[in-house]
C-alpha cells in the first residue's frame, strides 16, 4: 500500500499548498457575487429601479392636497455625496409626521455620475410624503441631465399643492452655454397663459438664485419681473450655495430663501396657510 | 546639408560591397527585431470594470517572471438612457506577484494588481473645464478616471496540438474602484456594492 501511494506522499507538501490556493481563490470569488457590482462605466447613465419620479408623486401631492388652505412641506437641497446626512434628514422629516411632502432643491449628485443619483433616490425613497426634486448644477455633468430626465423629470416643471402653485425651473444657465434656453422664458408664457384651476398663490423653486454667476445675469430683471407676473407671488427658494439666507435681491418686497446643504444637517419647514408663510430652520 | 552628403559617398567608396550587403543586413536585423518587441505578445476581452460594456485589448507582458502586463483596450458603452453610445480608451498596468502550477497545464495567480485610466469620446466630457468656468469650478474631469483592481487568475496551457492562435487562455475576474467612488466611501456609511466593482475577461497568450 506504501508503495502504490509513495509518490502522492511525497508530493503531499504541494497539493496541500494548491488546494489552499484553490479554496482561497472560491472564497475571494464567491463574495462578491452581486450583480449590481458589474458597472460598465461611471457615467453609462444605466438607470435601473423607479423612473419618472416627479411626475408620480406631482400626482400624489395634487391629490392629497386638494381643497386644503393649509400646507406644510420641507425644502431641502445640495445632499450630494453627503449620505448619511440625506438618510438622517429623510428619518427627521419622516419622524415629524405632518410634513405633507418636501422639495429638493437640486445637486443630487456632485460629479453626475450615474450611481451617485441611484444611491440619492434610493435614499430619499425613503420619505413616506410625496417628493419632487430640481435639476442642480452638478446634476449636469457628463451624463447627469439624461440620468436626472430618467429618474426624475423634465428640468422645468409644475404643480399644484392646495391653492399653491409651484414653479420649479432650471436655472443652471452656465453649464449649458446658450445652447438653450435657460431660464426658459417660453416654458413659463405657457404656464401663465394655461395657469391650472384654482390657483392662488405661487411660490417659484430654482437651484440658482439670481446674480449667482451660474445664472443668466443679463436676463436677471426681466426673470423677476415674468415671476411676478404668477398670481400672488409668495417668495422664491433656491439652494446652490450651501448656506441659509433670506434677502431681497430686486429690493421689490419677494423674499428669496435659500436652503442650506445636508452637510451642515439643516432644512427648511414652510408652513403656507390663509395668513401667509412662515419658515423654520430645522437643525437634526 | 552639402558637406555631409559628401562624407557619405566618399564613405560609402571606401568600403567594400561585402561590408555594405553586412551592415544593410544587420540594420535591418536590427530595426525587425525593434518592430518585434514592440508586438503584442496577449489579447484580452474583459466585461465591465468601469471601462465599457466590453473591452477588446492587447497588451505585453514582460519581467522575469512576466510578472509585468501593459494593456490598451478599446471599449463600447451602449446608449442606456444617455443620447448616444460611446466609445472608451483605457491604458492599464498590472502586476502579478505569484504564480503556481497546479498541474502541468494549469496555474492560478492569486493576486492581480492593476491601476487603470479610462477616457471617454464624447463631446458631453472635458477633460480640463471650459472656459466658461471661472478656475478650478468643479476641479476635476469628467472624462478622465482612475481605477484601481485586484483580482485573480486561472491560466489553462493549451496542448502543443491543440494551438490555434493561442499558447495558453487565462479567465479572471477583478473587483475595482475609480476616484470618484473612493473619495465617497471614506466620507459615508456605504454598502462595498456602492464603490466596488466587478469585471470578468479572458486574456489570450499568443506566444
Amino acid at each position: 500500500m506504501h508503495g502504490l501511494y509513495s509518490p502522492y506522499l511525497h508530493q503531499n507538501k504541494s497539493y496541500m499548498r494548491k488546494l489552499f490556493y484553490a479554496v482561497l481563490m472560491l472564497c475571494a470569488s464567491l463574495s462578491f457575487p452581486s450583480c449590481n457590482m458589474m458597472e460598465v462605466h461611471p457615467y453609462d447613465a444605466h438607470v435601473q429601479g423607479p423612473q419618472n419620479l416627479n411626475e408620480t408623486h406631482i400626482r400624489e401631492i395634487h391629490e392629497h392636497l386638494k381643497e386644503r388652505k393649509s400646507i406644510r412641506f420641507a425644502f431641502i437641497s445640495d445632499t450630494q455625496r453627503w449620505y448619511d446626512e440625506t438618510r438622517d434628514m429623510v428619518k427627521d422629516i419622516n419622524l415629524r409626521g405632518d410634513v405633507d411632502f418636501v422639495i429638493h432643491g437640486g445637486d443630487l449628485s456632485d460629479f453626475g455620475a450615474t450611481h451617485e443619483f441611484i444611491l440619492q433616490r434610493d435614499i430619499m425613497l425613503g420619505f413616506r410624503m410625496p417628493w419632487v426634486a430640481l435639476l442642480g448644477n452638478h446634476d449636469c455633468l457628463g451624463t447627469g441631465e439624461d440620468v436626472f430626465q430618467t429618474i426624475w423629470g423634465k428640468p422645468n416643471f409644475h404643480f399644484q399643492a392646495g391653492n399653491v402653485l409651484f414653479v420649479c425651473l432650471n436655472t443652471n444657465s452656465l453649464e449649458y452655454d446658450y445652447s438653450e434656453p435657460v431660464p426658459d422664458f417660453a416654458y413659463l408664457e405657457n404656464l401663465m397663459k394655461n395657469l391650472p384651476e384654482g390657483v392662488e398663490k405661487t411660490i417659484v423653486v430654482m437651484h440658482v438664485p439670481p446674480f449667482d454667476l451660474e445664472f443668466n445675469n443679463n436676463v436677471a430683471n426681466v426673470f423677476q419681473l415674468y415671476l411676478k407676473e404668477f398670481p400672488g407671488l409668495l417668495c422664491c427658494l433656491n439652494g446652490h450655495a450651501h448656506r441659509y439666507l433670506v434677502h431681497e435681491p430686486f429690493v421689490d418686497g419677494i423674499a428669496y430663501i435659500q436652503t442650506p446643504c445636508a452637510k451642515s444637517r439643516e432644512y427648511i419647514l414652510f408652513t403656507i396657510d390663509e395668513d401667509g408663510y412662515e419658515h423654520e430652520v430645522i437643525h437634526f | 546639408m552639402v558637406p555631409l552628403l559628401c562624407f557619405h559617398a566618399l564613405n560609402v567608396m571606401a568600403t567594400s560591397p561585402v561590408e555594405i550587403d553586412d551592415r544593410y543586413q544587420r540594420r535591418i536585423a536590427d530595426y525587425q527585431s525593434f518592430w518585434q518587441s514592440l508586438m503584442p505578445t496577449y489579447t484580452k476581452l474583459q466585461y465591465a470594470g468601469g471601462m465599457g460594456w466590453l473591452n477588446v485589448g492587447a497588451g505585453w507582458a514582460y519581467g522575469n517572471n512576466q510578472q509585468w502586463e501593459t494593456d490598451v483596450f478599446l471599449g463600447f458603452i451602449s446608449r442606456y438612457t444617455s443620447d448616444n453610445a460611446k466609445l472608451t480608451l483605457t491604458l492599464k498596468q498590472n502586476f502579478i506577484p505569484w504564480r503556481h502550477e497546479m498541474t502541468p497545464t494549469v496555474s492560478i495567480e492569486p493576486l492581480a494588481c492593476g491601476m487603470y485610466f479610462n477616457t471617454v469620446f464624447s463631446d458631453e466630457f472635458w477633460t480640463k473645464e471650459p472656459d466658461r468656468y471661472p478656475h478650478g469650478y468643479y476641479n476635476f474631469s469628467t472624462r478622465v478616471r482612475t481605477h484601481i483592481s485586484v483580482g485573480q487568475r486561472v491560466r489553462f496551457l493549451i496542448p502543443d496540438k491543440k494551438r490555434i492562435f493561442s499558447r495558453s487562455i487565462t479567465l479572471f475576474y477583478e473587483i475595482s474602484t475609480c476616484d470618484l467612488y473612493v473619495v465617497s466611501a471614506f466620507t459615508n456609511r456605504l454598502s462595498p456594492e456602492d464603490y466596488l466593482r466587478l469585471s470578468f475577461g479572458m486574456k489570450f497568450d499568443i506566444f
